[in-house]
């Protein structure tokens, strides 16, 4: 080599530093020699400076890092196992992820009637006090915002709540239960599932189910109620369970606890009192199956204005 | 050293990258809002696998790839295909060096001209050379880092990273100046 056009092919190379220890000796040896090359070394060299000055984009927002700093914090926390590693030695260890039937089928009836009472409570208005909403509540109406904008795509597209909950069986470290009312009941389809993704909350994955009604989108979140103590919000008491109201950029965001998981559930639903609940169920078969949820809600309402 | 040492070292260390990942994941996503999701979800998932990481790999390196293979999962899931959304008017640099106030009103208009075309050149490039160019020129990587984090031959690496420079040279070198400024 050491032609002016050898050179000028390996000046990419040279400039990037990715030519051998000898092909750069011949590199220098020509150069030194050659003041066209030399000038083309010093032309590329200022472009690549160029970009190499000028093109970083900008630096990630103050938001950003503190919740990556959050996601670091929790690997430095030594006193508590990873979840991840707790369930592969859980998993080694032979300790069954399942629970009991009897407390399977009360999960999910408690589920069923939780999802049918946080959309009755939606729509009440004027509680004599209402603070912030909780940290989960605002970051489960951003995961609404960010599915809509298409920003979260889905990680599992299915209708089956069922395949739902296996999706997640060995992703997050707890027990998710889905409300099922819709296809143990016979009742008219009006809603369905879309599918469902892990999103990051703290440090640890959450679980986030897609339903749609009517074109209408509505967002199940859950995590460990470690992870996300429902707060804030207006407060509703019911059947022995508190639920916090809120409206976070127009959507409405109901959060609660139950059983160790935090749920929030997010839409932008505007039926009011009992109607919401034959938003869901106007074909329900089991009519006392209202009138039941009507009675508890007035009664977890008493102490709120009637919109 | 105890696991909790370990840790520690392990976030001080990932968390010099943040800056730079962020821009990596900005110059794939070209979404501000999914840029950030990327961020957090590629930590979170270095956060569960550093344990598999060799003691002498390259951390920056080993980050980024995490990011592509997440941005690509993020993709295959995606029906609708990359989300080719600008960012907000709002945030371009463009509009920024209006709000300056430097000892050198001329100076800094020059040179926030000068980046904004830079940028806009390398935003103007098709994903696969922008990416090559971030990865390169920017990030400082080198081909064979490259190669891996992108999964494919350094042979592929080298000639996209050079035709993506005579894009760039013919958007931004001035024939008769040479580098403009």
């Amino acid at each position: 080599m050491n032609g002016c056009g050898d050179i000028r092919d390996q000046l990419a190379f040279y400039l990037d530093d990715e030519l051998s220890d000898l092909d750069r000796v011949r590199f220098e040896e020509h150069v030194r020699s050659c003041h066209s090359c030399s000038d083309a070394i010093t032309g590329e060299r200022s472009f690549l400076e160029l970009l190499r000055s000028d093109g970083r984009g900008d630096s990630v927002p103050r938001s950003v890092r503190s919740r990556v700093e959050g996601v670091l914090q929790t690997a430095t926390e030594a006193e508590r196992a990873p979840a991840d590693l707790r369930r592969r030695v859980e998993h080694l260890v032979g300790v069954p992820r399942s629970v009991p039937a009897w407390r399977r089928f009360a999960v999910a009836s408690m589920a069923v009637s939780l999802a049918l009472l946080a959309l009755a409570f939606a729509w009440r208005t004027s509680a004599p006090e209402a603070v912030g909403p909780s940290e989960f509540a605002v970051m489960s109406v951003a995961t609404h915002q960010r599915h809509q904008r298409g920003s979260l795509p889905l990680e599992i597209e299915t209708g089956s709540p069922e395949a739902v909950k296996n999706w997640f069986g060995d992703k997050v470290p707890f027990l998710l239960e889905l409300p099922t009312y819709q296809e143990v009941s016979g009742q008219d389809r009006l809603y369905g599932i879309g599918g469902a993704r892990l999103v990051a909350y703290r440090g640890d994955y959450a679980a986030f189910v897609a339903y749609e009604m009517s074109a209408r989108p509505i967002s199940l979140i859950v995590t460990s109620t470690t992870l996300a103590p429902p707060s804030g919000g207006q407060i509703v008491v019911a059947r022995g369970l508190t639920f916090h109201f809120d409206v976070v950029d127009g959507l409405r965001v109901i959060t609660w606890s139950h059983r160790g998981l935090t749920y929030a559930l997010v839409s932008d639903l505007e039926e009011r009192g009992e109607d919401s609940c034959k938003v869901c169920h106007a074909g329900a078969p089991e009519q006392d199956f209202l009138v039941e949820l009507r009675v508890d809600r007035i009664t977890g309402f008493s102490g709120l204005q009637e919109p | 050293m105890t696991q909790g040492q370990i840790d520690r070292e392990f976030a001080a260390a990932a968390l010099d990258h943040l800056d730079a990942l962020y821009g990596y994941a900005t110059a794939l996503t070209r979404d501000r809002m999914a840029a950030e999701d990327l961020v957090q979800e590629t930590y979170l998932r270095a956060v569960r696998a550093f344990g598999r990481l060799l003691p002498d790999s390259n951390l920056k390196g080993w980050l980024f790839a995490i990011m592509r293979n997440v941005w690509l999962n993020q993709q295959r899931h995606d029906r609708t295909g990359p989300a080719f959304i600008e960012l907000d008017a709002e945030d371009d640099d463009r509009w920024r060096f209006l709000e300056s106030g430097g000892a050198s009103p001329l100076a800094e208009l020059e040179q926030s001209e000068t980046r904004v075309r830079v940028r806009a050149a390398i935003e103007s490039l098709p994903p696969a050379f922008r990416e090559i160019v971030i990865l390169r020129d920017i990030e400082g990587f080198s081909y064979q880092q490259i190669a891996t984090i992108i999964g494919c031959p350094a042979g592929t690496v080298m000639s996209r990273l050079g035709r993506a420079r005579d894009r760039l040279r013919l958007l931004l070198v001035d024939r008769r100046q040479g580098v403009a400024t």
